[in-house]
């Protein structure tokens, strides 16, 4: 049972529907990615392949490009060089329909201030052409525990209370790949906690995870798979059971 | 060595150059008869008026490479030609200044081709104003495109719309064939002396970013300075 | 087509809403226009009637400053906790994000017309009844390509952190064109009694639409996260 400072939460279980479109096997293929802006490089030749279902974690210093992966990933930015593909589709002629199967949750709550959770998060069912947002949002507010705070403006929470509805907005359309970009950060230990337990239960109902982090020994813990990114080439992609911490920091540092 | 000797010639050949069509206009050239010696004057306005336009047009061409290549000597290239506009557009506006002084008794009228140098001037002194307002060079590039592109397509609304203004302007002056041939002479310095400035104030730009670019310290390896770009190789 | 038209709604109710929570916009442009009359006001003589070209020269001043004011805002809201990537990685096109701006910003610029204009008009005595509809339209073709103009550079600017100023440095050259043209027009219009041909109109006509395809062209490149 998990306790956050102001409300016990159950994570209860959630409707998944399964009935998506997209269903090969691999999640995302990477093939010699690279990211130039201006001048600089900030990726190189990156190649690797993410299974369906599957919890990744990004680990590598400042600069090192993960950010900069993850947009990629999300289809915000576009790649330089190489081929990407999520879901077995080219992203370059399918960005609007990847978009809605994924969901990004950042370290900023990419919420509207002024408006409450609810309408934040039925806003963007809308958007995501949801058959009936009403209802998904109350569902959604359930699963994160914020029911009781669902109609007060959302710059009245508190930071953990933002972060569980940024997760709630990034389920809304209820996308087979969440991408997490250091999400922890600023977050107390119970909110850490309880967003360590969302991500792993949405692991578990089959979602694939990657998760861009900079506290090696959580993402050992959380992840299936680690990928470290040293001046934007991957230096380490293994099972994180092969991996230890130390030998994480090494490469990273030298 | 070869190149410094080429740029040597080319300025040598530039001032030369003005040296004659000063010489031609003070001993070849009639003086006219309404407007007296000043009308002189015309002979450097139109040459450097045209070459305004010919500035801008860079900047909105080197805009838009920007935007289509993201490669940040096009950035430089605009720049650059965004400094000849001005630099020139204020000798337009100075000399057509002085010609209303003689010609209408007044510095300033707003008649309408006095107020679209001044309308032109106003857009491209604002487009070297905001540059060092914005910290990141990305979005310092991508703000400057961006209003590079649409002040060139202002520019024909900014022409119809003095036209709306009162005119007291002449509507063309007829010039003698000797007086068209100086006109034609003094473009030749004129130009060159745009295109020159436009290499040096260039070349200056890729100097300051490379140096910023090395001090940043950057995390990333930088791209190979192989793209040798259009301008040094012309260079 | 239906699907966008309702993506633009929705966004439009949005920032609507967002308004109506705080109306931090619309009531701070509304004083900034009655200032700015009252300091014209002062500054020409209260009192004596000013014809149709004094007038649009002075209500230019008050949409200029306060429309560049509704567009810092309404951008603004975006890029409070990075809501702006909220709507990026949303399955719409980036057309619908500026076309629904720029209908937020039009919809704020109108309300305050609709306040400012009938204030002027008291204060100075403006006599607008002769060609009221010559005034109406140029006024709102004018109104609408700075309104283009200024909704594209609020994207471009407001990622950057010095803004103060920046924007209506961007933004006011740009409309000059429009501005010139507008007042000229009123000029003619009131002051000579030329009515308004079909040519004027079609010139303010091509600057509002070019102004919109371009900036509709360029929004993705600006909006870039």
């Amino acid at each position: 049972m998990l306790k956050t400072s102001d409300q016990p939460v159950t994570i209860t279980t959630i409707k998944h529907a399964n009935a998506k479109v997209m269903s090969p096997s691999t999640a995302i293929r990477a093939r010699g990615l690279g990211k130039e802006i201006d001048d600089w490089r900030i990726l190189l030749n990156l190649n690797f392949e993410i299974p369906r279902g599957a919890y990744v974690a990004i680990l590598g210093a400042n600069g090192a490009g993960k950010s900069t992966l993850l947009k990629i990933l999300a289809t915000l930015l576009p790649a330089s060089t190489g081929q990407l593909e999520l879901f077995g589709m080219p992203v370059r002629n399918n960005t609007i329909r990847l978009r809605s199967n994924i969901g990004l949750i950042g370290h900023n709550s990419m919420l509207y201030r002024d408006l409450s959770a609810r309408e934040n998060l039925i806003f963007f069912a809308r958007l995501y052409d949801h058959a009936a947002p009403v209802q998904r949002v109350d569902e959604l507010l359930q699963y994160v525990g914020l029911h009781h705070r669902a109609d007060d403006p959302v710059k009245t929470l508190s930071r953990g209370m933002l972060q569980r509805i940024a997760i709630a907005r990034a389920l809304v359309h209820d996308p087979d790949l969440l991408l997490a970009d250091e999400p922890f950060t600023g977050l107390d230990a119970p909110s850490c906690k309880l967003l360590q337990e969302l991500l792993s239960h949405q692991h578990a109902a089959g979602k694939t995870i990657m998760l861009v982090n900079h506290d090696i020994r959580q993402s050992l813990e959380l992840a299936e798979r680690i990928i470290v990114l040293r001046k934007g080439k991957i230096i380490i992609d293994e099972p994180s059971v092969n991996l230890e911490a130390e030998s994480i920091l090494e490469g990273i540092s030298t | 060595m070869n190149r410094k000797c080429l740029v040597y010639g080319f300025w040598s050949v530039t001032l030369a150059l003005f040296v004659a069509s000063v010489a031609m206009l003070f001993l070849y050239t009639p003086i006219e008869k309404t407007m007296g010696p000043v009308q002189k004057i015309f002979y450097l306005h139109l040459p450097i008026a045209i070459n305004t336009f010919l500035a801008c047009f860079v900047v909105f061409i080197a805009s838009i490479g920007y935007l289509w290549q993201r490669k940040m000597w096009w950035d430089d290239l605009a720049f650059a030609a965004g400094k000849v506009a001005v630099l020139y557009c204020s000798v337009v506006l100075l000399t057509g200044m002085i010609w209303g002084k003689s010609a209408w008794g007044s510095w300033w009228t707003w008649s309408p081709r006095l107020t679209f140098s001044l309308v032109l001037w106003l857009l491209f002194v604002v487009y070297l104003m905001i540059r060092p307002s914005i910290d990141s060079p990305q979005r310092r590039a991508m703000i400057s495109a961006v209003y590079g592109i649409v002040a060139f397509i202002d520019v024909p609304f900014v022409y119809l719309s003095v036209k709306l203004l009162p005119d007291i302007h002449p509507a063309s002056i007829a010039l003698a064939p000797a007086m068209k041939l100086t006109v034609l002479v003094w473009f030749l310095p004129i130009t060159l002396l745009a295109l020159g400035l436009l290499r040096a104030g260039y070349l200056l730009n890729r100097q300051i970013r490379t140096e910023s670019q090395r001090n940043q310290n950057m995390v990333f390896e930088s791209a190979p300075p192989a793209s040798p770009t259009p301008m040094e190789e012309l260079a | 087509m239906n699907r966008t038209l309702r993506q633009i709604g929705l966004l439009i109710q949005k920032d609507l809403r967002i308004e109506a929570r705080g109306r931090q916009t619309i009531g701070l442009v509304i004083v900034l226009g009655i200032l700015i009359i009252v300091v014209l006001g002062m500054g020409l003589g209260a009192g004596r009637p000013v014809s149709g070209f004094g007038a649009t020269s002075i209500l230019w001043v008050t949409y200029l400053f306060g429309g560049v004011l509704c567009f810092e805002k309404t951008m603004a809201v975006e890029r409070f906790d990075d809501a702006l990537a909220g709507l990026l990685i949303a399955p719409i096109d980036r057309g619908v994000i500026y076309a629904s701006k720029l209908i937020t910003n039009l919809l704020l610029i109108i309300g305050l017309a609709l306040v400012v204009t009938p204030v002027a008009m008291t204060l100075f005595r403006f006599d607008l009844s002769e060609h009221p509809l010559a005034f109406f339209i140029v006024m709102s073709l004018g109104v609408t390509g700075f309104t283009a103009v200024g909704t594209l550079f609020s994207a471009a600017v407001s990622s950057t952190r010095l803004q103060g100023g920046l924007l209506a440095m961007l933004v006011f050259p740009l409309s000059l064109p429009v501005v010139i043209m507008s007042t000229q027009l009123m000029r003619k219009v009131f002051e000579e009694g030329v009515p308004l041909t079909s040519t004027d109109v079609a010139t303010l006509c091509a600057f509002d639409m070019i102004f919109l395809i371009v900036s509709w062209l360029v929004f993705e490149l600006v909006l870039e996260p």
